[in-house]
């Protein structure tokens, strides 16, 4: 599902990743993690197309973002779903627009973006809080609002950056349950993290990020 | 499908206007009063040229007769004049006709003319030539022949006047082209700002739009949507606001030069139309320009 052939990329003088060579199958469970600065978020990133690398391939689903044209690109992100790291939420707008918004830009039906968004807000515990806006709710809530509109486009690949950084460990359990509810249906996750608390009992594979090296 | 994007991007682009109303109300109103100079103009423009080719489609010549001329007298002028090549009588003004006549268009200084002993004014006739058969009237050949006659002391006829008339209409045209094109670029300005402000205020969301997969058309679209909802509505309001003054002053009679009572018309419908499209292009070409020169940087 997600490929990288000896992705390079820099910002200036400050190199991100080296050499990064790595697969992650179809409806695989990954941690990606290390220390700050490691490279996570920009791995994610290149993954999602938000940026490029300076040299290297980068296949998605068979698609090779280095040749994939701005348009076929934003139809791609619509199979990819992000969670943030900052949620980037629309503050001015309710938790039930937040969410259909990422539905709303594929064009569909107005009846099934209703009924796909309720369904999203139910699976996240928020669905009593729809018409609410983002600042009148927890941090907690407000991650997990960010994950209903990542997932409400049932989407082929779930990337999630520093998900659980803000939370407190009653709440970052309870963000892991949905993630794997999320890959239990099929879809690939992968969680970018530092948390060493996150990856204690898992079962999933992790990759060890250092100085934009996969050392592990 | 489409229509229910076209839809969604209509809802977007008026919640951005409701939004954003102080800086669209600014931006409406001042291409409002652009619209509204370029249509006075056009308004002039229209008026000035219809009086033109009013007068200008025959050529009319007063002829003064000398006074103490007969009934008789007068009689055998009007046939000699009858008798010349595309030549009519319009009517024929007496010495009294022509004083009374002085006395409406002088209206409340016509007190003027009360210590007159004698009235010093000419009968006269007014006499058309109509262009026949492909051959144009020369005027002055007309004004020797009819000075030829007995009985006639001067003829006047306006063809000079009008001459300098249309020369005065296209420096008229030019004046009105350069200021139209320069209200053009000054509503171009508004527009593009306009939307670009809205854009700043809405960058949080454009983001995230992008990010969600959403494409470059499907951001852009309620942006140019919005710019072509401020160029209907400026042109509306600007034809409704020209329409409103054009009643006001066509209820007042307009005489020009003191003689005549012109007749004042509004924007014929082709001109109505092209204000009306002028300032929707203008909207979506601002916003055109806003909404590329936003996501280059």
């Amino acid at each position: 599902m997600i490929q990288l052939f000896h992705v390079f990329k820099n910002f200036g003088s400050n190199v991100a990743l080296r050499d990064v060579d790595l697969r992650i199958r179809e409806g695989e469970f990954v941690f990606i993690t290390g220390p700050s600065g490691a490279g996570k978020t920009t791995l994610l990133r290149l993954i999602f197309g938000a940026e490029r690398p300076v040299s290297g391939h980068i296949l998605i689903d068979g698609i090779n973002l280095n040749r994939i044209s701005r348009t076929k690109l934003d139809l791609l992100r619509r199979k990819i779903g992000f969670v943030f790291q900052d949620f980037k939420l629309l503050p001015r707008k309710t938790l039930f627009e937040n969410v259909a918004l990422a539905l709303e830009v594929t064009g569909e039906r107005r009846s099934f973006i209703r009924k796909k968004t309720h369904q999203a807000l139910r699976l996240v515990g928020l669905a009593e809080k729809q018409t609410a806006y983002p600042l009148q709710i927890s941090g907690g809530e407000q991650q997990r609002v960010a994950i209903a509109r990542a997932i409400v486009k049932d989407p082929l690949i779930l990337l999630a950056d520093e998900p659980t950084g803000n939370l407190d460990p009653e709440l970052t359990k309870d963000i892991m349950v949905l993630f794997r509810s999320v890959y239990m249906k099929g879809t690939t996750v992968v969680v970018a993290t530092h948390s060493r608390d996150l990856l204690e009992d898992t079962e999933q594979r992790t990759i060890l990020l250092n100085r934009g090296r996969i050392t592990g | 499908m489409r229509f229910r994007l076209w839809m969604y991007f209509f809802r977007q682009a008026l919640t951005s206007i409701l939004n954003n109303r102080v800086f669209h109300a600014i931006g409406l109103s001042t291409m409002v009063v652009s619209l509204l100079i370029f249509g006075t103009f056009l308004i002039l423009f229209v008026n000035l040229n219809a009086w033109l080719g009013g007068w200008g489609q025959s050529l009319t010549m007063s002829v003064y007769l000398k006074d103490g001329t007969s009934e008789t007298k007068n009689d055998e002028i009007a046939s000699l004049i009858r008798k010349l090549q595309g030549a009519e009588i319009k009517r024929f003004i007496s010495k009294e006709g022509a004083l009374r006549d002085l006395r409406k268009a002088l209206g409340s200084h016509a007190g003027l003319l009360e210590g007159m002993s004698v009235n010093p004014l000419p009968a006269s006739f007014e006499v058309i030539f109509k262009d026949g058969d492909g051959q144009k009237t020369d005027p002055l050949k007309m004004k020797n022949e009819l000075e030829s006659i007995e009985g006639v002391d001067e003829v006047q006829y306006s063809e000079e006047w009008l001459k300098r008339f249309k020369g005065l209409m296209n420096m008229v045209r030019l004046v009105g082209f350069i200021i139209g094109g320069l209200l053009c670029m000054g509503i171009l300005f508004i527009v593009t700002n306009t939307i670009k402000l809205t854009i700043y205020s809405r960058r949080g969301e454009i983001e995230i739009l992008k990010l969600v997969g959403a494409t470059d058309w499907f951001v852009k679209a309620p942006f140019l949507l919005e710019g072509v909802i401020q160029g209907i509505l400026s042109g509306i309001v600007a034809l409704l606001a020209l329409f409103a003054g054009y009643l006001l002053l066509s209820a007042k009679k307009m005489h020009f030069l003191g003689l005549a009572v012109l007749d004042f018309v509004f924007l014929p419908n082709e001109y109505v139309f092209s204000i009306l499209f002028i300032s929707v292009a203008l909207g979506l070409i601002g916003s055109f320009i806003a909404v590329g020169r936003f996501f280059d940087v």
